[in-house]
């Protein structure tokens, strides 16, 4: 059969498991096999990215690099040094709200491989040293990473994925894809093209109060879509939620932050800055998106009511393409609150 | 000195050089090494690449990531690769469609070949007239004539040469060879390798007139298929575990699933000689839902299993099974009953002993480790010519025997 006499037309799907998340893949290819043959580069661009920067995998680079780097500086990969020097910025730009050192405080808290669980202050304390971008130093040069505390433990949690869809995209587009969505999770999307008669793929930010609603729908073509929330790991204790996005700064998760979803064209962008905005208070908010005039961002926090209701909430739309019902969530607390 | 304490903490190219003189297998002692350009201990190794497919790409990535190394120059017969390695290195590395235009250059401290195996012989001897010391993928030639020339330029020439057995660098099975060179599965008698695919070997082309260049492998004039491709590895740790090269080797290869015009086999089932009645038994097949890649040791007191990630030793039990008895069986009598018991219908080996990677230890990156020491500090490789010669000189034979379905003598290195 010639495929090239094929339109794409035909929407296919499939998934793969990478990152400790399901990868999902729609695209328009003109037959099963060419749909095949697609996903399967794509996916195997994700698995060499997991390969790469994985924190669960003693073999990847990062890992060598969390093992080595103090003893002595580590000779990396240009790409796993861009990745690096992309993952600097970040923190720069959000004055440590984004810091991919906060692996030590993610075992502290017990959200590494596990959902969670209260520390003690000394073992909070102690964490102190082994938290702090500025404790990592590139040397462009050589090429080369150093940690100047011994406990610091890269975690890239908060971009990697972003990172990951970013790459296989480049795979889509060099394959000629015409449309295509690619969910890492659902944390990270990516929306390549537009689905026929489509300006774009449909893209849902949930509403974190009720079960199944929807805050906000938009379309999105070639740019990507992140969120972060605490859905993934969480705990609570005496009452109180934890969750698994930690403010570096405080050494605690962050509170008062429900979701926090961006859009922008770059998924490593969108990943990092959901991430960042999550943790940082309205100034800072105010001051990394004013410098980013081409993201979007749709913040949810929780409502600092007198009765400290857990389940009333305050939206912040910055430069957001789309409604967001906020009716919904009001209703909801009114109707929970009799 | 013992072989073990030998190994630890010593640098793999202090090792390679005591391994090279200790053992009568890694030949005689060679020629002080030359080189183009003197070497001062803070430059940058100069690498010229030849070959960066796939295998060469991870080579280049592990070159990256050590310490003092640049990558300078590459050449390619197809265009498409100059792009893919500029990606990886970051920069514009300039480019050669022709190897000899590659080795004219006058900057370069070492050449890589990971180009398909019938032009290893041909640019490795060109690298090493050239004066540059030659890392290059397995086997070493495709030919028992290449194999042979590629031993003689090494001696000629003096030059360092290393080959793509990175197994040889890996801890876990250094420390299992040494294991059984010690004496701990006794006297070692049988290797038996497997490494069984779950694929059709065939990589997508983008444009039919490209099967050839990207899928050498399926193809005889090329290939040595199989046995060559996957089974040099095996037959490595044969040659490495009974300090010698196989002297004939009885084998049989087939179609038996992807009848789709490759001319070598998709499955391939191969019996090496050694000496004093000892054998190495190698099979590949395409069909396999396990892990795929094994090799186990037989000796006379115990057996040793390799896998890409660990190895384990069996020990057989004991064999004094009686003792002295202190019960009072003679005074109190014994007991009646029941007789079958499961166990022993199948003597169970136990859970051995575990031989573990260093954490996120990776042979590859071990081995181009190495090799940029050897450059600097003007010394063979542990995984020699020698070394290649062994597998290189087995394959090569190996395939005929495959095809003709009949035994065959492996050759003597030629006088
Ligand atoms: N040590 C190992 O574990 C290991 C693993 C895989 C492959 N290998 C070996 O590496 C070699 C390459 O295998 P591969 O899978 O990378 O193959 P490949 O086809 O992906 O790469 C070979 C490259 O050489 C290029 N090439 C072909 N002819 C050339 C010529 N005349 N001059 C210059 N370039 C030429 C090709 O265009 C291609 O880019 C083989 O010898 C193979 O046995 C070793």
């Amino acid at each position: 059969m010639d495929t090239t006499m094929n339109p794409a037309t035909q929407l296919y799907c499939t998934t793969h498991p990478a990152m400790g998340t399901e990868y999902s893949l729609y695209l328009y290819a003109g037959s099963h096999q060419e749909a095949d043959s697609i996903a399967r580069s794509v996916f195997q661009e994700v698995d060499r990215i997991d390969g790469l920067l994985s924190n669960y995998q003693p073999s990847s680079e990062l890992s060598r690099i969390n093992r080595d780097a103090f003893q002595h500086a580590v000779t990396t990969d240009p790409e796993t040094f861009r990745f690096l020097e992309t993952c600097m910025a970040w923190s720069e730009r959000s004055h440590g709200a984004f810091d991919i050192s906060v692996g030590k405080l993610m075992r502290v808290w017990k959200f590494f491989g596990a959902s969670g669980a209260l520390p003690s202050p000394e073992e909070i304390a102690r964490a102190r040293e082994d938290v702090g971008w500025e404790k990592i130093r590139l040397d462009t040069a050589q090429r080369t990473v150093r940690f100047l505390s011994a406990g610091i433990e890269l975690d890239p949690g908060g971009i990697g994925k972003g990172y990951a869809v970013d790459r296989a995209v480049r795979i889509l587009r060099a394959k000629q894809v015409p449309a295509a969505l690619l969910s890492a999770g659902s944390s990270t999307i990516y929306a390549l093209g537009a689905p026929p008669q489509e300006a774009g793929w449909k893209v849902r930010v949930p509403s974190v109060l009720l079960d199944g609603a929807t805050a906000s729908t938009v379309v999105l073509r070639d740019t990507s879509l992140s969120t972060a929330n605490l859905s993934e790991k969480n705990f609570v204790h005496d009452g109180h939620f934890y969750g698994a996005i930690m403010d570096p700064r405080t050494l605690q998760p962050v509170e008062g932050t429900l979701q926090a979803t961006v859009i922008s064209p770059s998924a490593t962008d969108s990943d990092a800055l959901s991430n960042a905005l999550f943790v940082t208070g309205p100034e800072g908010r105010a001051q990394l998106l004013e410098t980013r005039q081409h993201d979007r961002a749709l913040i949810i926090r929780r409502k600092q009511s007198a009765q400290q209701h857990p389940i009333a909430a305050e939206y912040e739309a910055i430069r957001w393409p789309a409604d967001v019902a906020r009716e919904s969530a009001t209703e909801l607390s009114s109707a929970r609150e009799e | 000195m013992n072989r073990r304490s030998l190994l630890q903490g010593l640098s793999f190219s202090m090792l390679a050089a005591k391994l090279s003189s200790a053992s009568p297998f890694y030949g005689q002692a060679e020629p002080q090494p030359k080189t183009s350009r003197s070497i001062s201990a803070n430059d940058r190794i100069q690498i010229g690449f030849i070959g960066p497919g796939s295998r060469g790409q991870e080579l280049i990535r592990q070159l990256l990531r050590t310490p003092g190394v640049e990558i300078a120059a590459q050449c390619d017969i197809y265009e498409p690769r100059f792009a893919e390695v500029d990606e990886l290195v970051g920069k514009k590395v300039p480019a050669h469609k022709d190897y000899r235009e590659l080795l004219q250059r006058k900057d370069l401290d070492a050449i890589f070949i990971a180009t398909p195996p019938v032009f290893h012989a041909k640019y490795a001897i060109a690298a090493m007239k050239s004066g540059r010391p030659v890392y290059c993928e397995k086997t070493i030639g495709f030919t028992p004539e290449d194999c042979n020339n590629v031993v003689d330029a090494t001696r000629r020439t003096g030059q360092i040469f290393q080959v793509g057995h990175q197994m040889r660098y890996a801890s876990w099975i250094v420390e299992s060879v040494n294991r059984v060179r010690k004496g701990d599965i006794g006297e070692p008698t049988h290797v038996y390798g497997y490494w069984h695919r779950s694929d059709n070997w065939r990589r997508e082309v983008p444009n039919p007139s490209l099967e050839h260049l990207m899928n050498w492998r399926l193809y005889r004039e090329s290939s040595g298929g199989l046995l060559e491709e996957l089974g040099s590895h095996h037959i490595d740790i044969a040659n490495w575990v009974f300090g010698e090269r196989p002297q004939t080797i009885l084998g049989t290869s087939s179609i038996a699933v992807y009848h789709d015009g490759r001319t070598v086999g998709d499955n391939v089932q191969a019996v090496f000689g050694y000496s004093k009645g000892r054998r190495m038994f190698f099979s590949s097949l395409t069909d396999n839902g396990l892990m795929a890649d094994q090799v186990w040791i037989y000796g006379t007191e115990g057996s040793l299993q390799i896998t890409l990630e660990d190895a384990t030793l069996y020990k057989q039990t004991s064999k004094r099974i009686t003792e002295a008895s202190h019960s009072d069986v003679v005074q109190k009598g014994v007991e009646t009953g029941a007789s079958y018991n499961a166990n022993s219908e199948m003597p169970y080996r136990g859970p051995g002993y575990r031989l573990h990677p260093k954490p996120g230890e990776d042979a590859t990156r071990t081995a181009c480790g190495s090799f940029v020491d050897c450059v600097r500090n003007k010394q063979q490789p542990f995984a020699n010519v020698d070394v290649g010669f062994g597998s290189g000189i087995a394959c090569s034979i190996g395939r005929q025997a495959l095809y003709e379905g009949h035994m065959e003598k492996i050759p003597e290195l030629r006088a």
